[in-house]
């Protein structure tokens, strides 16, 4: 994983201060709790469905961007990271039109 | 040409990257283009899951009814815990601290196995109640996803060990390691395919 | 240099140097790219023929219905019947000729060999960014290749449902018969993705991070451009058949219900999800073929490329167009029309990228002071081909045509077109072309050109026609031919094609014995025998392990730079410093 023979490997010390992790993680409980009650009330189920996957996307947007430090690397690598993306959309927006088109 | 010191085999292995191109180092890439990978697999799963449930909406059951909603919250929640645990252990990798880094990247293999843990009990109570992956559509990708999500996570259980047994032994300084970081963006990965997967499967 | 004389080093990355690392650890365990990449060589090579068996099996029962295959009796009972084929063994061969020439030797011969040998050595690099996972993934490899194999010793026999294994047939053993040999398919698949994974984003890292001084990404030969690209398209192709694999072998195993139709399952799903892989596999089989022929195209008519940086642009559009085009496989299916017509322009816009290729390399060779050598001979074949392939793929691309031919054998007349006239011609011209960096010695140009000549007329013998069985309705995958009153009437072509296709196996003999035989007896290769401008030109043949030695070379020109009128030389290398300023270590265009 790692070659200790090089000891001077370039790049890992941090260019930033830490990001407050600890406030990142109770957002990410907070959402979670959030969540849960929104799945049992009583409102449309479309409705429901939008603030759940948008509450998913935004978790895991806070995840990428703190936790895997997306949001301080250089933004070559931040495209990389999304690149595959748009595929997912292709393929299940496609697939979708044989059901409700 | 003074180069010429004592030769390990590992010296013909490349040289520390320059950071060339990505402007990050070598492992980081691949692991990020990796990552890539794993997003596209996921993708057949997920993908399979929303045009399945598009398609025949009739086989899935209301939240609650089958799935234990509380218990998958606890262990979401420890999976959480196991992200916060691991990034504290890179930023304790990162100032050097090598007492932290141990104890954070101990939490999180004890953490992590805890998940793959509760998620054999979860699995062990359906299958008692007869929620079995041929029931239907909904026993079939309920496992599927949730089964390749607990088999990534015990994957990534098995290389933290790995990379926890280093720590101990010191190989992670405040100038390199790469392989704090490296099985940490895994992780991560790890933690928020499971973000996803909690929401369109348990709740929705 | 003095350092290695005091013997207290036991090698260094010197010219030179004392390997003393033990057989098993440099030729069978080896983490050097070269090693590896002769090992896929040599691997799907015994694929490819395996593979070609399998076809002279079908081509037999084609062209003889009824007859007994030759030496059919030595087969156990299950295949043959008094040495005839039986239509489960048929199904066998036609599912069996389908996977292996794809997944285990059109597929490893361009990507995991070339991808392997070419990138470090053409960007400036001493291996791969990753080399014990490389070694990892031609180890994966193997197993996944004895994990089909073993569908032939199991009950059953081999996978039949078709290369493409389309879901229920492929899902319940009650349809197809056959139970273990499907489940082996699944299973090799999924380890041979595995190992395809571990190939790409070592090749992607390396082309990314680890390329020489001065060689930006515009100087790049545009082999390496079109593996980079393919190495991106499996990269994210790949996990989607994986996924899409393990899912069926679900449906198999367990009794999941994703592709039943009773219990809602969608069949149609199958095909999405497989052929979502499916064309940019097509590309992953084309691209790099495309590469490797613009290189040799470009060495034998002495001149650059003609338009390198619309090549360059063509082979990123095509990676980009090719995820949008998988629902042409699939015009017959039942899918939603609207979906059609859009796969339907989607298809035709993406021939223009693989036009524009096509009029460079004719722009490449016009005027030009064309050396014929064999891989050049090679390379124009490709192109003549692919042209042939690309035109059938326009018609078909058109849904109202598509409906007419489909899964007849218009269709395997145009996939063998692109994958036997494009692929194997440019894997031929590549392997002649890089035989003598490989091996440190040339293969025989005149048992090369017998073999390119005879190939090139037999080849044609074979295809050609069966773009004319196709317009005449003969299906695509059928035993005996001869059970319907309107093909029977056509079955002399059968019997021409199947005798042409005897042939072409047999001329492959030639190709093999002179690959065999020139690596003992053939004439030590130079340097340089083709005098070219790419960096593993400037080293020995076979180089030393790490490549460039202790000097990373800089690269102060692009790969094409023939016939220069800077250079006395009708090559100019690219890590060769010229007076003067031509060519420059740090260039001003962006693309680092």
């Amino acid at each position: 994983m790692s070659h200790p023979d090089h000891p001077a490997s370039p790049g890992t010390r941090p260019t930033h201060a830490h990001p407050n992790y600890i406030l990142i993680w109770v957002f990410l409980a907070a959402l979670t709790a959030v969540e849960l009650s929104v799945a049992f009330l009583p409102w449309p189920k479309t409705v429901i469905i939008l603030v759940l996957v948008g509450m998913a996307f935004w978790k895991a947007a806070l995840v990428g961007l703190y936790y895997m430090h997306l949001r301080f690397e250089p933004k070559r690598l931040r495209i990389l990271a999304i690149a595959p993306l748009p595929l997912f959309a292709v393929l299940v927006l496609a697939v979708i039109t044989e059901y409700i088109w | 040409m003074a180069h010429a010191a004592a030769m390990h085999e590992d010296v013909m292995l490349p040289p520390p990257s320059r950071e060339a191109g990505a402007g990050v180092y070598n492992e980081k890439l691949g692991m990020w283009i990796f990552l890539g990978s794993e997003v596209m697999f996921f993708t057949a799963l997920i993908g399979t899951y929303v045009i399945l449930r598009f398609a025949h909406p009739s086989s899935w059951k209301a939240p609650g009814q089958v799935l234990n909603i509380p218990v998958t919250a606890i262990n979401t929640f420890l999976l959480i815990c196991s992200s916060v645990t691991m990034v504290k252990a890179f930023a304790a990798a990162q100032d050097g601290l090598q007492r932290q880094l141990r104890l954070w990247l101990l939490a999180t293999v004890i953490i992590g196995a805890s998940f793959v843990g509760v998620q054999v009990y979860e699995y062990t109570h359906l299958i008692e109640k007869g929620f079995v992956p041929s029931e239907g559509l909904y026993g079939s990708t309920f496992y599927t996803m949730t089964g390749f999500h607990g088999f990534h996570v015990t994957m990534g259980v098995i290389c933290m060990m790995f990379v926890t047994a280093r720590a101990f032994q010191g190989k992670y300084t405040k100038d390199d390691h790469r392989g704090v970081e490296v099985i940490g963006l895994y992780w991560h990965f790890v933690d928020l395919v499971w973000i996803i997967l909690f929401t369109i499967v348990y709740l929705i | 240099m003095a350092t290695t004389a005091t013997g207290t080093a036991p090698y260094t990355r010197d010219h030179g140097h004392v390997d003393d690392r033990s057989f098993l650890r440099k030729y069978i365990f080896s983490t050097d790219h070269k090693i590896i990449g002769i090992q896929f060589l040599l691997m799907s090579l015994t694929f490819l023929l395996l593979g070609g068996t399998l076809a002279m099996v079908m081509r037999w029962q084609l062209g003889f219905p009824g007859k007994p295959l030759p030496g059919g009796t030595l087969l156990p009972d299950t295949y043959t019947s008094n040495g005839v084929v039986l239509p489960e063994f048929y199904n066998s061969a036609v599912t069996m000729h389908g996977t292996f020439m794809v997944f285990f030797a059109i597929m490893p011969l361009l990507v995991g060999v070339f991808g392997n040998y070419l990138i470090p050595l053409k960007i400036g690099a001493p291996d791969m960014a990753f080399p014990r996972i490389n070694m990892a993934s031609f180890w994966t490899a193997v197993p996944a290749g004895l994990l089909m194999l073993a569908g032939f010793f199991v009950e059953g026999g081999s996978a039949a449902a078709g290369w493409t294994s389309y879901a229920p047939l492929s899902a319940r053993s009650d349809l197809s018969g056959v139970h273990l040999g499907q489940i082996f398919w699944c299973l090799g698949l999924i380890v041979l993705g595995l190992s395809s994974i571990m190939g790409s984003f070592n090749y992607i890292t390396t082309v990314i991070n680890m390329r020489a001084p001065g060689m930006n990404w515009f100087r790049l030969p545009l082999s390496i451009w079109a593996l980079f690209v393919t190495a991106c398209l499996v990269l994210l192709a790949i996990p989607v058949l994986s996924g899409a694999a393990i899912l069926l072998l679900f449906d198999q195993t367990i009794g999941t219900k994703f592709f039943e139709p009773t219990a809602g399952g969608q069949p149609l799903l199958w095909q999405h999800l497989f052929w979502f892989f499916g064309h940019p596999e097509v590309y992953i089989l084309i691209l790099p073929a495309m590469g490797m022929a613009s290189d040799i195209i470009a060495n034998g008519a002495r001149k650059p490329v003609f338009g390198y940086t619309s090549m360059v642009l063509a082979i990123i559009a095509i990676g980009f167009l090719g995820w949008g085009v998988w629902g042409h496989h699939m015009f017959q299916s039942g899918m939603n029309p609207t979906l059609g017509t859009t796969f339907m322009i989607s298809t035709l816009l993406i021939s223009v990228p693989s036009a524009i290729k096509t009029f460079n390399w004719l722009g490449t060779i016009w005027q030009g002071n064309i050396t014929f050598h064999v891989p050049m001979l090679h390379a124009l074949a490709f192109v003549s081909m692919f042209v042939i392939g690309g035109l059938s793929g326009v018609f078909m691309a058109a849904s109202p045509f598509d409906i007419y031919i489909h899964d007849t054998y218009f269709i395997v007349a145009h996939l063998h077109y692109v994958l036997f006239g494009g692929s194997l011609f440019a894997i031929f011209a590549a392997v002649t072309y890089w035989y003598p960096k490989m091996f440190g010695r040339m293969m025989s140009p005149f048992w090369g050109r017998v073999h390119f000549w005879l190939t090139l007329v037999f080849y044609n013998c074979v295809f050609f026609p069966m773009h004319q069985l196709g317009l005449h309705g003969h299906m695509r995958r059928i035993y005996d031919p001869t059970q319907y009153a309107f093909l029977r009437e056509v079955q002399p072509v059968n019997v021409f094609i199947s005798i042409s296709a005897f042939c072409l196996f047999a001329t492959q003999f030639i190709f093999a014995v002179n690959f065999i035989a020139s690596w003992f007896t053939g004439e030590k290769a130079p340097n340089n025998p083709w005098l070219d401008n790419g960096l593993e030109w400037t080293v020995a043949s076979p180089p030393p392990h790490g490549n460039f030695g202790a000097t990373v070379p800089t690269v102060y020109r692009g790969p094409y730079e023939y016939s220069s009128p800077h250079s006395d030389k009708d090559y100019l290398p690219q890590n060769l410093p010229m007076p003067g300023g031509l060519g420059s270590a740090h260039p001003q265009q962006a693309g680092d």
